[in-house]
């Protein structure tokens, strides 16, 4: 189905929106960069510079002659933050501590949301820092930019922030790093307004969703996840912006069991394109892998000599059910038995497609460590039907919002209340039956309580009736 | 609606907290009126926000409310 905006887009000009002229962007040499010393002195900032990796530093430092070069009124913040910035974290080195304040009551009216707070203790030393708040840019699907639109966001920062930015945070936002109070009006005022662009989530809200990317280019993609996100980033608005929940809860959203959003450990709920039907199989394409006409993975590894492609040994064996065989010189897999792991379908991409009955896979609680140690989602719905406008998919959101705020306590995630009431209120949550496969290990997480109405006799049952035919 | 917006400021006057959860608000309401659900109570409170009679506060990870004026007035 084509993609439908749910308001009407304008397309997006730099040279109708641009801030700045191309020589005020191009306004250092290569020789003043060489020579260039911020105004504090930080040695161990100029050490994380050396080595083989790119560093922030070299990025800072760079944004610090421009801005030095900039003329005053063309920043609304002091030009000096990036070199205070600097200056704090080198004596935060030295020091062993943050100087960094946490928290307060900065926003924008009516949000609750997207912009966190953030003040220098060390106003005195370093008074262009003194605020220093992040705000968070709700990036489009799959990351998906024009570069004016990029440039856009970069000129309003520079204009009216730090000109410090991190593309992208965990959750998928574009991370703009230190601004002033007074400029959070503006900029949510121009990015509102004149590029159609919200903020992200903070707090205890939903957190900005994110997708893989999906039917746009990957052809394993069995889910739209795209249009997914984009659909439920809408239609939760009012979550995202407005704090009523007893943490943060994340959404994302993988096209196939890659997932390379890494939804199953980064999110409270994970959504994983799947498929029910059977792996397509090309077998001629399987012949010319095994006879080396095709290069496996894609030729991926192709930067090594691995020696000839074995079917063997590097997929059937490797197959974590061991579903895969030769017959007659045809490959055959028991679907019945396939995980979905992806492995065989990532090695001979052009003899093996996942099916076409496609859906998603929703699992729950995954989160970093915070209480209890790292977690991964847990896979409670095998597959569900998954179309426009998602009907069923929110139906299952909302379960579990009338759960988690109301039983989850201050500060815990999804996965903790699933961990403290156990999988099977998770299961009476949801209405939906348990799985085999739920069972990590016998003991530690059973799944099964008896309730009073299915034992015979019930609770009060004479155990010394039992007893008389089952001796100890 | 009103009733429940009275209730989340006598709540908020009351307590000796100047910041809550949502969790607590939520509570504090349910005691006054106890067939409230979460959803009107969280539309009143996002009404107050507008009204600008509750602030939010957040440390980035969590969000808490408080009552315009009182505790941390300032914006840090
Ligand atoms: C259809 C037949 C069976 C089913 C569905 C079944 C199912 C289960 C389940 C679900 C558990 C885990 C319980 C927990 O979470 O604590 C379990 C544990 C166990 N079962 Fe079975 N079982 C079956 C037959 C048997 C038989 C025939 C035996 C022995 C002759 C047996 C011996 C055990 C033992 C010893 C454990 C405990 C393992 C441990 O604690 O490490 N089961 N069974
Ligand atoms: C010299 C012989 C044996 C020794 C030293 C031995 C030792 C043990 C030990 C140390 C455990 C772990 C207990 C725990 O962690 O709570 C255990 C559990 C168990 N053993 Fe044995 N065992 C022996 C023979 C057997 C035999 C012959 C059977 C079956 C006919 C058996 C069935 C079991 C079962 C079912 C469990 C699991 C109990 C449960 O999950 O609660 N054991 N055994
Ligand atoms: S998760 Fe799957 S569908 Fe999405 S981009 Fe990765 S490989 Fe493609
Ligand atoms: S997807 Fe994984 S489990 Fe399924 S057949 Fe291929 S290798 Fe085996």
């Amino acid at each position: 189905m084509a993609f439908e905006p749910n308001e009407e887009q304008k397309v997006l000009k730099y040279d109708e929106l641009r801030i700045y002229t191309d020589e005020e962007l191009n306004n250092y040499t290569d020789e003043e960069l060489k020579e260039f010393k911020c105004k504090h002195d930080i040695p161990d900032m100029d050490e994380l510079e050396k080595g083989p990796w790119p560093s922030f530093v070299a990025d800072c430092k760079r944004e610090a002659l421009h801005r030095r070069n900039l003329a005053d009124d063309r920043m609304m913040i002091d030009r000096d933050v990036v070199e205070d910035m600097l200056g704090q974290l080198q004596v935060s080195f030295d020091e062993g501590e943050t100087h960094w304040k946490h928290g307060g009551i900065v926003g924008v009216f009516g949000y609750g949301g997207g912009v966190i707070g953030r003040y220098s203790d060390l106003q005195e030393r370093f008074p262009s820092i003194a605020h220093f708040h992040t705000m968070r840019i709700n990036q489009p699907a799959s990351k998906f930019y024009s570069s004016d639109y990029l440039r856009c966001v970069c000129d309003l920062w520079e204009y009216r922030g730090s000109g410090m930015m991190n593309l992208h945070g965990s959750t998928g936002d574009i991370i703009c790093i230190g601004t002033f109070t007074e400029q959070l009006e503006p900029i949510f005022y121009e990015l509102g307004h004149v590029l159609q662009q919200d903020l992200g989530g903070s707090g205890s809200n939903l957190r900005t969703p994110a997708c893989c990317i999906g039917k746009a280019r990957c052809e394993w993609s069995c889910i739209d996840t795209q249009a997914m996100c984009y659909e439920l980033t809408h239609y939760y608005q009012d979550e995202l912006h407005r704090p009523a929940f007893p943490y943060k809860f994340k959404f994302k959203f993988d096209g196939c069991p890659n997932g390379c959003v890494a939804s199953i450990a980064r999110s409270d709920m994970s959504f994983i394109g799947t498929w029910k039907d059977d792996i397509r199989i090309d077998q001629e394409a399987v012949q010319a892998y095994i006879g080396g006409e095709f290069a496996p993975n894609a030729g991926a590894h192709a930067g090594k000599d691995w020696g000839k492609f074995d079917i063997e040994k590097e997929v059937i064996n490797l197959c974590p059910t061991k579903c895969m065989w030769m017959e007659d010189g045809k490959l055959m897999i028991d679907n019945r038995e396939c995980t979905r792991c992806m492995h065989c379908i990532n090695t001979m991409p052009r003899a093996l497609k996942p099916g076409v009955e496609t859906g998603v896979s929703i699992l729950f609680g995954a989160k970093a460590p915070i209480l209890d140690g790292a977690q991964m989602s847990l896979l409670t719905i095998p597959f569900m039907e998954c179309e426009p406008p998602y009907e069923n998919i929110k139906e299952v959101v909302e379960k579990i919002w009338e759960w988690w705020p109301e039983e989850g306590k201050n500060r815990e995630r999804l996965g903790e209340l699933i961990q403290r009431q156990g999988v099977a209120k998770l299961l009476k949550v949801l209405g939906i039956p348990p799985m085999p496969q739920m069972v990590k290990e016998p003991r530690s997480n059973p799944y099964i309580f008896w309730k009073e109405e299915d034992v015979p006799g019930g609770w009060g049952r004479d155990i010394n009736d039992y007893r008389s035919r089952h001796a100890i | 609606m009103e009733d429940i917006k009275e209730a989340i400021l006598a709540f908020a006057e009351k307590s000796k907290k100047s910041k809550f959860y949502f969790n607590d608000i939520q509570k504090a309401v349910q005691k006054v009126i106890p067939d409230a659900k979460a959803k009107p109570i969280k539309k009143a409170a996002t009404a107050l926000i507008n009204e600008e009679k509750l602030i939010y506060f957040s440390t980035g990870s969590s969000t808490m409310y408080g009552l315009k004026g009182r505790g941390q007035t300032e914006d840090h």
